[in-house]
């Protein structure tokens, strides 16, 4: 197996480099599997990652790039024939994983079959409409509209977690990913070859989410996200009260918590958090908590449905009460309703601070040293999340003013990303031999390839990282097996013997069988068509007879039915005299038969045209011998013609001469004696095709 | 050879008994449902007991009684120790069915058959799948690969599917291939030409009506009762069928704005539902796409009141009402109470829903003409008064020494082991007298047990310490056993205990409201039982909601799977012995329908070896595409790689075959093909004329698919060009090899 990055482009073009034989090239081309990041490689966001390997071409994910908008945020899809793809697996609902679908599914020539977990297809669709609503670009910018996210709905199918599925022979099934809920693993299987795909994942258990599951089989190719590169997380329970110490320590001394936070996924957690700690501060209860997303309220039946998705934990909660019903939590519904008369907390989204109802409050707040915002995820590069994470003096308002960044800007971070730990207890558990990195910034994974490859130096484990639309390509040579069953394999055969029947291929299995038992093994049926014909004739049959004895070897009167005058042509074709006037044919359908037939029929016709006038010549019976005669006769003058010097030497053996060396040839049974094997190879090819063409019917039917 | 299958029934053939069957594939023995009627008739599972302890996996296939009813009886009494697969609502709603039929047995009866905490225990090491997850078994069951399909029928109903190198055993039993309000159809047709098919014969007979006009009579039938100042009773399950039942009339209640009331009384009718609204992913498209627009959960009923107990349903107002209560055998529970009560009012209606099971009060009821009069128990559990109050109190005290006891003697009980109870069992009422007594007793003997453990002995009895154990033999008279106060007052102390050990415990299973309060009920009570007949004056009416596929369903079913080996389980032995004929004449010649006990072997005559295809021969190889198949013709011969057989390219031009036509050529589409050709054709005595002469007929018999060969197909008429035409386009139908 080898591997190789390659430029831009080269997906679509022939590789044809391979110096071995055609043969060799083709199979290999068959072998040839090819990852290639649209998005995601080496960035974070428009996660979308494509992969074909023996024809079958699956995309993972399909997001757009928070950081920029319009047609600038999709991955590149230009890159591949929508058209092309045969299955399209989104891992969970975050926009960065899923927000381009609507596009990709109605705008693009895309006719394959999507797939997501239940509670990510839920979500996706309130998400998505509220991301119409909310992002304030022009309507020609807009890359799909409410109708095509309505439209993408039907489209889309449900996958449950360990739920095993096959489309077009690609199988595939779910893991769980942590992150978020319904957040999915994919393992794909092509041909036996194993690719897990981990989209967003988390090994560690929170207050409702599962930790990421090892999968049961370690893949072939592990594609993974290296968002936190080689950095650590501190235990959670650490972060949990460093999170509530900054926000108790803000608000005792009068002041207002922002946190910016994406809607759904960590915001509940967060919320889970704060819920929990107020329950437990009697003296919290006056200063509010708001949680400002409309969003977030309609997905509440979303998350107390797929409880099954969940921990343990919650779901022993649930069955007292709705652990997501929370008692000191208000929602508000937009800046206006917002009574900003001292301290409180405020949830509000988006988490990059870059519009909407987070950014109206960090503006209004940020002057204020007392206040404080916490960043409590992952936030992305070109964000004013970001930019304030390097504490500026000074930001940028929405109206364009600039004011002095005094309110204390704390990053704790809660997204459940996998850290280093994680991920190389992950691989160390899983040891692909093949780690492709996407969905980093370029520096943290660059890091992390080499703390991995550090880590793996003993290993045969090769760990890629390519960019946005540079290809990798790896070849797999599984080997083909194939099952004989039935009939055909009542004995194993020994070495050198033939096996012949129909080989039947569904997805990547192959089975050998007599044609006999296809319908045992498959779906399948075959059919047996005879034909008769009836002839308008009302002459001799002897004639028939005898003309047809001038044309084939093999023409016989059955014994055993003597009333009906009945010929058969080397046991295909009988021709009977069913009445003076007329002839039956029958046969049994098969491409020689029919030939055999029609030149019976010719035959018939051109006595019935030519009449009584042609009289039967003496009836000269050849014998076999004579016929064998012929045959050497015609043999040995091909022979000629092809090599040259022929001699006929005792026995009916022929003698062939090529550059001195001698070929003996049996003329009866084509054995050849001969010293040069390639000589003898030839010999032996030249005579088995005079055969076929001296008599192209066997005898033998 | 193939994978080696052997089938034993254990319970459950010939008759409409519970299903437990087991299943051996190459030695690895699975437990196909462990099922027990809703009598709780011990001898049912005789059989099962003589296997149990070899059971190496047990595989749930529907969360009710008869499918897993005997599971805690099983683990508890005969030894079951294997393992449990099931998908995630079987495992839930079958823990509830369970809770709901404890609950009512121990409302009227001393039910010690199994305690909540046995369930408890049984469902706890249960293994949870999804549909269609495959489940990799290992150690024991290196190779075998478990999935679980969706069944219809109930909700979690599972078709399970082993296989094993390749070879498929389905076990499919009542199963729906139609798609209802809450569950989609079966998903059994997709498998095909499996190895192994074990079905049921239940429904082989029955056929059913079209849904729409049965829903529509069903809902005429209540209201036309309602209407009348009348109740309507339906008989239901726990968690089973009653959730389409719900559906239905939720449904039509607010489509209609109808305002009579409707109850959904069971022990656990509450988190039943609550359940169930949190298994949109196990249940149909329709609801799950509702869910997912309009986050309308089918579930959040808003015209079915939820009731757990009897006290809350007897404060109901006096209207018109639909109650759906269980069990659906009237045996116990809701249903059999409600039954009693309403049975004597000729406006009043009960409706049952499933057929019952065999020597219940549901299925005498359900004969044609109905009985005038049934007689039945109604017992009911009352607190203690007067004297037996008293007594009960002195008992309590009685065992509160013996608690003191107990912990005092803890230590010497260890050393002690099995003696301590054969010392203290005689006569108990000596360790109440004195405390002082026993201990100081107890102790000496303790020092002189340690004298004869020095000496070698060892107790050859039970060598865990017991409790003072009272052995009570039941006395009969004419009206059954006869009561003693006193037994089930010291049970009830052994149920307090038991439910402490639940609340204290760490046990991740909810507790129901329901049993925790009668768990926490800590009012001493006693089974009072009255024997009465009732006038049976009420309407009774039969309308099968049993969600299985009907028989014809059933036959084109498996004749579509079309197993290469066919069993017959779980129905009469009209329905068995009928389906059976129907399957050897027109499925496959194999079919089998084993008695109790039987040990039928399965295993498959296939023969099998694998060869690897060398790339050259690929090469080669033209594959015709055939809808899903790729098909080639290939001639080669056999080498060998490292121990592997490898198929070569011959070396030489291989001999003419005999072609091979493929494809399934229906007369009738044929017909239509010819048609739009612009030939004319038409059918006459079962063949096909086509144009003036030419005659196109099928020569065998085609419907049967597992036994026959190939399709004989004739087509003659005179030379004509007609003939040559038709011969092509008849030529286009097929693939030739």
């Amino acid at each position: 197996m080898a591997s190789s990055v390659t430029g831009l482009g080269s997906v679509l073009k022939r590789k044809d480099s391979m110096p071995s034989a055609t043969a060799t090239a083709t199979a290999r081309e068959d072998d040839q599997l090819i990852i290639t990041p649209l998005g995601a490689g080496n960035e974070v966001g428009r996660s979308c990652v494509f992969m074909s390997y023996r024809g079958k071409n699956v995309l993972f994910d399909c997001g757009i790039h928070p950081g920029y908008s319009g047609m600038a945020a999709l991955p590149y899809f230009d890159e591949i024939d929508p058209s092309t793809i045969d299955v399209l697996l989104v891992t969970h609902f975050h926009l960065d994983h899923a927000a381009s679908l609507p596009y990709f599914l109605e705008k693009t020539t895309f006719k394959g079959r999507v797939f997501m977990t239940h509670a990510t297809k839920a979500i996706y669709k309130l998400l998505l409409s509220d991301y119409v609503k909310v992002s304030k670009v022009s309507v020609e910018d807009m890359l799909f509209d409410e109708q095509d996210i309505l439209r993408s709905m039907d489209k889309i199918e449900v996958i449950d977690f360990h739920q095993t599925l096959e489309v077009n022979g690609i199988r595939f099934w779910c893991y769980t990913a942590g992150h978020v809920l319904g957040a999915a693993m994919f393992m794909v299987d092509i041909a036996g070859v194993r690719i897990l795909y981990t989209g967003d994942y988390s090994r560690e258990e929170d207050r409702h989410l599962r930790a990421a599951e090892i999968p049961q089989f370690s893949p072939d190719i592990c594609i993974i996200e290296s968002t936190y590169g080689v950095q650590l997380h501190q235990p959670r329970l650490i972060r949990e009260k460093r999170f509530t110490d900054v926000i108790h320590s803000t608000i005792s001394q009068g002041g207002r918590v922002l946190i910016p936070a994406f809607a759904l996924g960590r915001a509940q957690e967060l919320l889970l958090i704060l819920d929990e700690y107020w329950s437990n501060h009697p003296e919290l209860h006056n200063i509010p908590i708001y949680y400002a997303s409309p969003l977030a309220k309609r997905c509440m039946a979303v998350y107390q449905t797929y409880i099954n998705s969940m921990n343990e934990r919650i779901r022993n909660q649930f069955a007292t009460s709705n652990p997501f019903d929370f008692k000191h939590i208000n929602p508000l519904k937009s800046i206006e309703n917002f009574d900003d008369i001292g301290p409180s907390v405020v949830m509000a989204s988006p988490g990059g601070l870059q519009s909407g109802l987070s950014r109206q409050l960090f503006d209004r707040w940020c002057a204020d040293k007392k206040n404080a915002c916490v960043l409590p995820g992952y936030v992305v590069e070109g964000t004013l999340a970001k930019t304030i994470t390097y504490e500026p003096k000074e930001v940028t308002l929405m109206n364009g003013l600039t004011a002095p960044l005094n309110m204390q800007v704390y990053y704790i971070s809660f997204s459940a990303h996998a850290d280093f730990a994680q991920t190389s207890a992950f691989l160390n558990e899983l040891m692909p031999p093949n780690i492709i990195l996407v969905h980093g910034e370029a520096n943290e994974m660059g890091r992390l390839k080499q703390k991995l490859i550090a880590q793996f130096a003993d290993k045969n484990i090769k760990i890629l990282s390519p960019k946005n639309c540079q290809s990798v390509e790896m070849y797999f040579t599984s080997e083909k097996m194939a099952k004989t069953i039935g009939r055909l394999a009542e004995k194993t055969p020994e070495v050198g013997e033939t096996v012949s029947g129909l080989l039947v291929k569904k997805g990547f299995t192959y089975q050998i069988m007599a044609p006999d038992d296809l319908h045992v093994f498959s779906q399948l049926s075959t059919a047996n068509i005879t034909q008769r014909i009836s002839i308008p004739y009302s002459g001799a049959f002897s004639v028939i007879k005898h003309r047809l004895k001038q044309i084939y070897e093999s023409v016989e009167a059955p014994p055993e039915e003597p009333d009906v005058p009945t010929l058969i042509v080397h046991e295909r074709v009988s021709i009977r005299q069913e009445s003076e006037n007329y002839l039956t044919m029958q046969w049994s359908s098969d491409p020689i038969s029919d030939m055999v037939s029609d030149s019976v029929v010719a035959m018939i016709l051109n006595i019935s045209r030519e009449g009584p006038k042609v009289t039967a010549v003496a009836e000269v019976e050849k014998t076999q011998e004579e016929t064998e005669k012929m045959a050497h006769k015609v043999i040995y003058s091909l022979l000629v013609s092809l090599f040259g010097d022929v001699k006929v030497g005792e026995e009916g053996k022929l003698i062939v001469t090529v550059d001195g060396n001698v070929a003996r040839l049996d003329g009866k049974n084509g054995e050849v004696e001969c010293d040069d094997d390639s000589l003898k190879e030839r010999v032996k090819i030249a005579f088995q095709r005079i055969q076929s063409a001296v008599r192209p019917i066997p005898l033998s039917a | 050879m193939g994978t080696s299958v052997q089938m034993t029934p254990l319970c459950g053939v010939y008759s409409e008994n519970p299903l437990c069957y087991l299943l051996s594939i190459d030695g690895f023995n699975f437990l196909m449902d462990c099922g027990w009627n809703d009598l709780f008739d011990p001898n049912l599972l005789q059989p099962l007991s003589r296997v149990s302890s070899k059971v190496d996996a047990v595989l749930l296939s529907h969360p009710d009684i008869l499918h897993l009813g005997a599971l805690p009886y099983a683990m508890k009494h005969l030894g079951l120790t294997a393992p449990v697969y099931a998908t995630e609502p079987v495992y839930r709603l079958g823990l509830l069915t369970m809770y709901d039929h404890y609950l009512s047995r121990r409302e009227c009866s001393d039910f010690d058959l199994f305690s909540l905490d046995d369930i408890d225990a049984v469902f706890q090491n249960v293994t949870r799948l999804t549909y269609s997850q495959n489940y990799h078994l290992t150690d024991k069951g290196e190779g075998i690969v478990i999935a679980p399909h969706v069944a219809g029928h109930l909700l979690g109903g599972t078709v399970w599917k082993i296989t094993k190198d390749g070879e498929d055993v389905i076990y499919a039993v009542d199963f729906n291939h139609r798609k209802e309000r809450h569950l989609n159809g079966t998903v059994l047709e997709s498998f095909v030409r499996p190895a192994v098919l074990i079905t049921d014969a239940f429904n082989a007979l029955n056929n059913q009506l079209y849904k729409r006009q049965r829903d529509q009579e069903f809902i005429d039938a209540i209201l036309k009762a309602l209407n009348a100042d009348g109740n309507v009773l339906l008989p239901v399950d726990t968690a089973g069928r009653a959730l389409e039942l719900i559906l239905i009339l939720e449904h039509y209640w607010s489509q209609q704005h109808l305002s009579f009331p409707i109850y959904f009384l069971t022990n656990v009718a509450t988190s039943t539902i609550d359940y169930v609204k949190s298994f949109l992913e196990w249940m149909s498209d329709s609801i799950a796409k509702s869910f997912e627009h309009t986050r309308d959960n089918a579930f959040l009923l808003r015209h079915v009141n939820l009731i757990i107990n009897r006290d809350e349903f007897e404060k109901t107002a006096e209207i018109p009402k639909v109650v759906l209560a269980s069990m659906d055998s009237l045996e116990v529970g809701f249903s059999h109470d409600i039954f009693v009560e309403w049975a004597t009012d000729a406006r009043n209606l009960v409706l049952f829903t499933q057929k019952g099971q065999f020597g219940t009060l549901a299925r005498m009821l359900q004969v044609d003409p109905p009985p005038k009069a049934v007689k039945v128990t109604l017992s009911k559990r009352v607190p203690l008064v007067g004297d037996e109050l008293i007594a009960y109190e002195e008992e309590q005290n009685r065992i509160k020494k013996e608690a003191a006891l107990k912990a005092s003697l803890s230590r010497e009980e260890e050393l002690k082991a099995s003696h301590g109870s054969d010392t203290n069992a005689p006569d108990p009422m000596e360790v109440d007298a004195s405390t002082s007594y026993v201990s100081s007793g107890s102790g000496l003997r303790s020092a002189g047990h340690l004298d004869v453990f020095i000496d070698g002995f060892t107790p050859s009895t039970s060598v865990f310490p017991m409790f003072p154990f009272f052995e009570t033999t039941a006395e009969w008279d004419d009206y059954g056993e006869v009561i003693n106060p006193d037994d089930y007052i010291i049970k009830e102390e052994d149920r307090d205990q038991a439910s402490m050990q639940i609340l204290h415990g760490d046990l991740d299973i909810k507790i129901e409201e329901g049993s925790a309060r009668l768990l926490l009920d800590l009012t001493p009570s006693k089974v009072a039982s009255t024997e009465l007949t009732v006038q049976v004056k009420c309407g009774l009416t039969y309308m099968d909601f049993e969600g299985r596929s009907d028989g014809r369903s059933v036959k084109s079913i498996i004749a579509h799977v079309a197993p290469l080996k066919l069993v017959l389980v779980h129905g009469s032995a009209e329905a068995t012995e009928h389906l059976k004929q129907h399957c050897a004449k027109h499925v496959c010649p194999h079919v089998y329908a084993p008695q109790i006990e039987e040990t039928i072997d399965v295993t498959s005559d296939l023969c099998a070896y694998k060869v690897q295809l060398s790339e050259r021969l690929m090469i080669d190889c033209m594959c015709t595409d055939i809808g899903d198949y790729e098909i080639a013709w290939v001639d080669g011969e056999v080498g060998k790689t490292d121990d592997m057989l490898t198929l070569l390219p011959l070396p030489s031009a291989p001999l003419p075959h005999k072609s091979v036509l493929i494809g399934d050529l229906k007369l009738a589409d044929f017909k239509q093909f010819l048609a739009s050709q612009g030939v004319q054709v038409e059918f006459a005595a079962g063949a096909l004329r086509c144009g003036e002469h030419i005659t196109l007929r099928k020569i065998s018999d085609a419907s049967q698919k597992g036994g026959s060969g190939p399709q004989q197909i004739l087509i003659e008429g005179p030379l004509t060009e007609e003939y040559y035409k038709i011969r092509k386009y008849l030529y286009s139908q097929f693939y030739l090899l």
